[in-house]
């Protein structure tokens, strides 16, 4: 019985230090995911849970207070908001077929066998993407200047009139898209490049042995090989511009007349020069759902059923 | 210079004023309701004045003498910089007053959102007697600093007056004498003589696309010339008022006669200014120090005169902008701070001192017998340009009620402008238009 007590005393211990020991183990993991979920939580869960409560409230300081859809309802009627929308479509869809249509050119291009100094090239057209918002801004601003930019001094050496990039609302439009395309042309390239070494040479030894030239092999291959590429590229940059801020907030802030005011702008307007949170919320929230149904279409329309 | 910086204050008013907000989050999440009203009425101690650049140097002079006189109070002077200063009153405020100072210099485009979101923030100055001193300031300020209660709740400090500086030398080619110019009606009339004499010179520069800020200073003045602005003091909307339409009325026939010249950029006018091609400069009395200091090869070019009327027999006076000292209420040494801002501001002999330390034009009628004012000036020809501005003054102007909604109202008249000097747009449609958009947004009514 003295012996046996201690015995059993280590069994319970054992079985103790036993699940102890696998409590640990399983604590582990979500130990070393804690600093991971807690950032996540604190700087990205938290402000998207509470932006949305947000807008559902109006007025600010101490006066602010619950105003249940009031937001949504006034974002219907605000002439602004459509303007922003607006502005925002229309560069999205002379923007994303351009940008992506010369990213294709240029992969296929740096892709040639015949091109030499590959890295170089492949480095030059990646360049721009790592360019910082202000650098970018300050830079075009000079470049785009109405009576002494080089934009303009090349215009007029081609015997093509100055244009007032900034000053008019068409051409500041233009220069959103521009700067945009410049900026982001390269990032998509780089992407396009990855996919089309991922692409089998035999298919096009093969084309070849049939007698299909280069139009052919490019539209029957190099385009359907790059068809997931091409997705992912489409709907990041969809999202991209319709999230725009960058470009006009350096280059434009919004003007002229709206002519660049994106839903983005509005957005920071509103919170951040009017102090209007709830409703820069619920700007933020309309948005959100756009982007969402556009997203969504894309994969619909575009996507490989089987994967 | 305190007068640079109020000029970004106005520029920037918005981006200051995001912390209002921004903290009456905080006030809500805490449970705060930023009454601050813990404060006290002690007569001694250390009073803190928060200030900005040359205008808290400016006070610092006063300092020593208030010390003196009022043996038991310690004064000390923060500059905590601008913009930054209404970040801090903001937070401040929004945290119940922890962390305020006791003395707030506070502008008049912030005043008016400070008492509508933080009420109870600032103290009541007129229980301490400030009524006293309400006919001693430029006319049209004291309704600034009173709050819908009808108490005080600041005093004001520096006022701008709209002054009408011109290029004599252009105008003379012209054979055109500014001083004889009643109305903006007359200035146009004489367009195109003055173009035909200065080829390639503009009247007056406004950054026509607003990119990267709005450019209405301009638009204000001739609409502040009226006693109109954005709001009336009631707090409802006159953005499409007739005296508003006439305002834009006047900018789009001076672009139409070619006297609008386009100063784009961050740069905005100074690179243009500087280059000969503007003639007018309808700006405020820090002007005449700043045209001084930067364009010195135009010395003697240049003159002042009162701005013309906007109609008829109308009014040759504005005050554009001012600026005030507060006491915070959550100060436990009210009385102390009111003593030090009444000893500041309502004394010629220390307003006088801080104009001639910081450059900051006082309200303070009373001081300006002092010669200082009529002392003749080489760079404007030998005229005596403060004598001007102290007249405007003591003729005072009808208070501006920039609201807690200024912001707003800045974009949306900003792009009526932009709309009638790029496309030639109506100024009533536009201007009525903008009205209809901020009534929209901002739940006021339209006047």
């Amino acid at each position: 019985m003295t012996a046996a007590v201690p015995s059993v005393t280590l069994a319970k211990d054992a079985a103790r230090a036993h699940r102890n020991a696998r409590r640990r183990r399983t604590a582990v993991p979500y130990l070393l995911l804690a600093p991971a979920l807690l950032t996540f939580g604190v700087f990205k869960a938290y402000p998207v849970v509470d932006s949305l409560l947000l807008s559902f409230t109006t007025g600010s300081g101490s006066a602010s207070h619950a105003a249940g859809l009031a937001n949504y309802r006034r974002l219907l009627d605000d002439p602004l908001f459509w303007t922003a929308l607006r502005n925002t479509g229309e560069i999205l869809v002379l923007q994303v077929p351009l940008m992506l249509g010369l990213a294709l050119l240029t992969a296929v291009g740096i892709n040639s066998a015949l091109v030499r100094w590959r890295t170089v090239w492949r480095l030059g057209v990646f360049m721009p993407s790592v360019t910082g918002l202000v650098a970018t801004g300050v830079m075009f601003a000079y470049l785009l200047k109405a009576d002494d930019g080089a934009v303009n001094w090349l215009l007029n050496a081609v015997g093509l009139p100055a244009v007032d990039w900034l000053g008019q609302p068409f051409w500041a439009r233009m220069a959103v898209v521009l700067v945009l395309t410049w900026h982001y042309t390269g990032y998509n390239a780089v992407i396009y490049l990855a996919g089309l070494q991922s692409i089998p040479r035999e298919l096009y030894e093969a084309a070849m042995v049939d007698g299909a030239g280069p139009v052919r092999r490019f539209t029957a291959i190099t385009v359907p090989g790059l068809r997931p590429v091409l997705l992912f590229t489409i709907v990041l940059s969809t999202i991209g511009t319709l999230q725009l801020f960058d470009e006009p907030y350096v280059l434009t802030g919004g003007g002229p007349d709206n002519a660049t005011l994106t839903v983005s702008m509005y957005l920071y307007q509103n919170g951040f020069r009017f102090f209007d949170f709830g409703y820069a919320s619920a700007i933020a929230y309309a948005l959100t759902l756009l982007v969402s149904v556009l997203g969504a279409a894309q994969m619909r329309l575009m996507g490989e059923r089987d994967t | 210079m305190s007068h640079l910086s109020r000029r970004d204050l106005l520029r920037t008013s918005g981006a200051g004023l995001l912390a209002l907000t921004a903290g009456g989050a905080l006030a809500a999440c805490g449970g705060g309701s930023g009454s601050g009203g813990a404060g006290g009425d002690a007569e001694s101690g250390t009073v803190t004045v928060w200030s900005w650049a040359t205008a808290a140097e400016a006070l610092r002079g006063v300092v020593p003498a208030f010390e003196k006189d009022n043996p038991g109070i310690k004064v000390d002077v923060q500059d905590i910089g601008e913009p930054a200063i209404w970040d801090k009153i903001t937070v401040g405020m929004a945290a119940g007053g922890q962390g305020l100072g006791d003395v707030l210099h506070i502008g008049c485009d912030y005043l008016p959102g400070y008492l509508e979101k933080f009420p109870g923030g600032l103290a009541n100055l007129s229980e301490f007697g400030a009524d006293a001193h309400k006919d001693a300031f430029a006319k049209g300020l004291w309704p600034v600093v009173t709050g819908k209660d009808g108490h005080a709740y600041a005093l004001p400090w520096e006022v701008n007056p709209l002054g009408f500086f011109y290029r004599k030398d252009y105008f003379d080619k012209a054979g055109v004498d500014p001083e004889s110019l009643a109305t903006w009606d007359d200035l146009i009339a004489v367009a195109d003589r003055f173009k035909a004499a200065n080829p390639g010179i503009a009247m007056v520069g406004l950054n026509k696309a607003a990119n990267p800020s709005p450019d209405l200073d301009f638009l204000q003045g001739l609409m502040q010339l009226q006693g109109a602005f954005y709001f009336d003091l009631q707090g409802r909307i006159t953005v499409g008022s007739e005296a508003a339409v006439r305002a834009l009325t006047i900018i789009k026939r001076l672009e139409e006669a070619g006297m609008i010249a386009d100063t784009p950029g961050v740069q905005s006018w100074p690179p243009v200014m500087k280059a000969g091609k503007l003639a007018v400069a309808a700006m405020p009395a820090w002007v005449a120090h700043y045209l001084e200091k930067k364009f010195t090869d135009q010395s003697g070019d240049w003159r002042l005169t009162k701005p013309p009327a906007v109609t008829p027999g109308g009014k040759r006076t504005a005050l554009v902008n001012s600026t005030h000292l507060a006491v915070a209420a959550s100060s436990p040494r009210r009385r102390a701070a009111w003593k030090f801002v009444e000893y500041a501001l309502t004394r010629t002999a220390a307003v006088n001192s801080m104009f001639n330390a910081g450059g900051v034009f006082p309200a303070l009628t009373a001081a300006y017998a002092d010669p200082l004012y009529s002392a003749p000036s080489a760079f404007y020809g030998g005229q005596p340009v403060l004598k001007t501005f102290a007249d405007l003054a003591t003729d005072g102007g009808d208070p501006t009620n920039y609201s807690g909604d200024y912001a707003r109202a800045l974009k949306l008249v900003s792009d009526a402008q932009t709309k009638v000097l790029l496309k030639g747009a109506d100024p009533a449609a536009v201007l009525q238009d903008a009205a209809k958009q901020l009534a929209q947004q901002t739940g006021r009514t339209i006047a």
